[in-house]
């Protein structure tokens, strides 16, 4: 029994490290920027099929993709918000009207990126397998891979978390997100930061969809289904909460995949019940206010 | 130092200034009265480039500002303490004060203002690690002042910085506001409190329904019937 819930416990956040890395990425998006993302899943997806194609075409190292991908990712989030996101944030009447239009934007940009990738890739599922041999710790197996990116998924998680706690940009985006008019009084320039926060929120799904695809099958629909996953973590963590979505994503991997093992299918229901429990419960999240 | 001349500020269509000037020098206290939505928030915000005039033009130490970004003009020296003090709420009374000098060629040297920062204000050294929205109304406006200071500024614009304190503490305020024009500062004071305003002002105007009526030498303007009759109540 106590194995069987180890067993349990390290599933949950093997799959909740992932959650968590998309949810702050998100976080980043709609917490600070004030884009409501929909597209979000789609760059996980564009990180998922970048990282399989330098994999299978050229034998890149996934892990290396990371250095590739996040970065190429981080431009195109970075160059979105300052064209597409940064006039409408202009032209908008008021903070609520640029809420509604930004969104609207995503819808578009979710079909366009995954017709995209159709176009490119095909609808086809892939995968690949990289490290798949498992790794025996007490009494139990796991893949290698499964582990590794935890691991990728907690350090990129921390650094994240330093870098926003100490050094001067970090302290930018958290002052950003508290009082946009009072920050650029402060000197902030309020344009690149909410800029820089889409790019690192684009940045964060990438980097989750490197990880993603070393141990999950990749297809160009999947992006839709991680776009709600992060939706319900960043609520359930309390909205604009960077902490808040880490530890919902471990919260709600946990909850996955302990009803992955009562009933394997059920685990998407489950999450929305939550959702709506939580809604009617404690709308303001976990460390929200 | 500043000198505005002319200006139209509007809010979509409604029209909130009328042809302001006015001006301030080094190291000189101007303050600016008028009644509840007269517009003295928008001329401040005009001034510091949160909002940009549809008309005239506005120069701060020989440059032409009335078309720069708000971030831009902090660099030129001048500093928006705002009105309801607009703290980072979640941000530890140090993390605001830090933020204050987020320029990078202020970013270096910090932890040296904030040294001095916390000459003028004591009392917020033993808070600096108390989260910003858990101070009390007094050392919150403390905080947003200190942050302000810590840019450095030449210039130093604050809105209604007694607004919700007890009298002792709105003297506090007044003293450290003449403390820092000896320090060199010129400061652009907005405020309710007109007799105390204009008892430690060098000069004032008066704004009325977007208009600039009056101006002068505060001594003066104490003087004025109309002065006395609409802001003292005598
Ligand atoms: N964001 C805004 N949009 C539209 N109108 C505004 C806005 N802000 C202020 N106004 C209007 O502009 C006028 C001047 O407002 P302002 O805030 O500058 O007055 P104030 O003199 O600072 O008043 P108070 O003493 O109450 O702070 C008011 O009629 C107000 O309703
Ligand atoms: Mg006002």
């Amino acid at each position: 029994m106590i194995v069987r819930v180890l067993d349990i416990g390290i599933a949950g956040l093997l799959l909740g490290g992932i959650y968590a890395l998309i949810a702050v990425g998100l976080t980043l998006q709609y917490g600070v920027a004030r884009v409501l993302n929909i597209a979000h899943g789609e760059f996980i997806m564009i990180g998922a099929f970048i990282t399989w194609s330098l994999y299978i075409i050229f034998g890149i190292n996934p892990l290396l993709s990371l250095a590739i991908c996040g970065p190429a990712i981080f431009t195109i989030g970075f160059l979105l918000y300052r064209t597409l996101f940064r006039r409408l944030r202009i032209s908008s009447a008021s903070p609520a009207a640029f809420e509604g239009s930004s969104m609207l934007a995503c819808f578009g940009l979710l079909f366009i990126i995954q017709n995209l990738a159709i176009l490119i890739w095909g609808a086809d599922i892939k995968g690949y397998s990289y490290l798949a041999f498992p790794i025996r710790f007490w009494g139990q197996t796991f893949a290698a891979n499964r582990l590794i990116t935890l691991g990728f998924a907690l350090a990129i998680g921390l650094i994240f978390y330093f870098f926003l706690t100490w050094s001067r940009l970090g302290k930018a985006i958290r002052a950003a997100a508290q009082d946009a008019a009072a920050a650029e009084l402060m000197g902030i320039n309020i344009d690149q930061v909410l800029a820089l926060c889409f790019g690192f929120g684009a940045l964060m799904a990438g980097l989750g969809g490197t990880l993603l695809s070393m141990s999950y099958k990749i297809q160009p629909t999947m992006g839709l289904e991680y776009t709600v996953i992060a939706l319900i973590v960043i609520v359930l963590g309390g909205l604009g909460s960077i902490p808040g979505s880490f530890i919902g994503g471990l919260l709600l991997g946990l909850v996955g995949s302990i009803v992955t093992y009562i009933q394997p299918g059920l685990s998407l229901v489950a999450y929305y019940l939550l959702f709506m429990l939580l809604l009617l419960a404690k709308p303001t999240g976990i460390l929200g206010k | 130092m500043l000198q505005v001349s002319d200006i139209d500020t509007y809010y979509g269509n409604i029209q909130a200034l009328w042809g302001v000037s006015l001006r301030i020098d080094e190291a000189e206290i101007v303050a600016l009265v008028g009644a509840n939505g007269a517009g003295k928030t928008t001329l401040l915000n005009t001034v510091s480039g949160l909002l940009h005039p549809a008309s005239g033009r506005i120069e701060f130490c020989g440059k032409r500002i009335d078309g720069m970004a708000a971030y831009a003009i902090v660099q030129l020296g001048m500093s928006h303490i705002p009105e309801g003090r607009r703290l980072f709420p979640d941000m530890s009374t140090r993390e605001n004060l830090q933020l204050g000098a987020y320029p990078r060629r202020l970013w270096k040297h910090k932890e040296k203002t904030l040294e001095e920062v916390y000459k003028i204000f004591p009392i917020l050294k033993e808070k600096e690690s108390q989260l910003a929205r858990t101070l009390s109304g007094g050392e919150q406006q403390m905080v947003a002042i200190g942050r302000g200071l810590m840019s450095m500024p030449r210039l130093c614009i604050i809105d209604e910085p007694s607004s919700g304190l007890a009298p002792v503490v709105v003297d506090e305020i007044f003293q450290i506001i003449l403390r820092l024009r000896n320090e060199d500062i010129g400061i652009f004071l907005v405020e309710q409190n007109v007799q105390q305003t204009l008892e430690i002002a060098d000069r004032a105007y008066v704004l009325e329904n977007g208009r600039i009526t009056l101006g002068g030498e505060s001594k003066e303007l104490l003087q004025q019937e109309v002065i006395r009759k609409a802001y003292l109540g005598l």
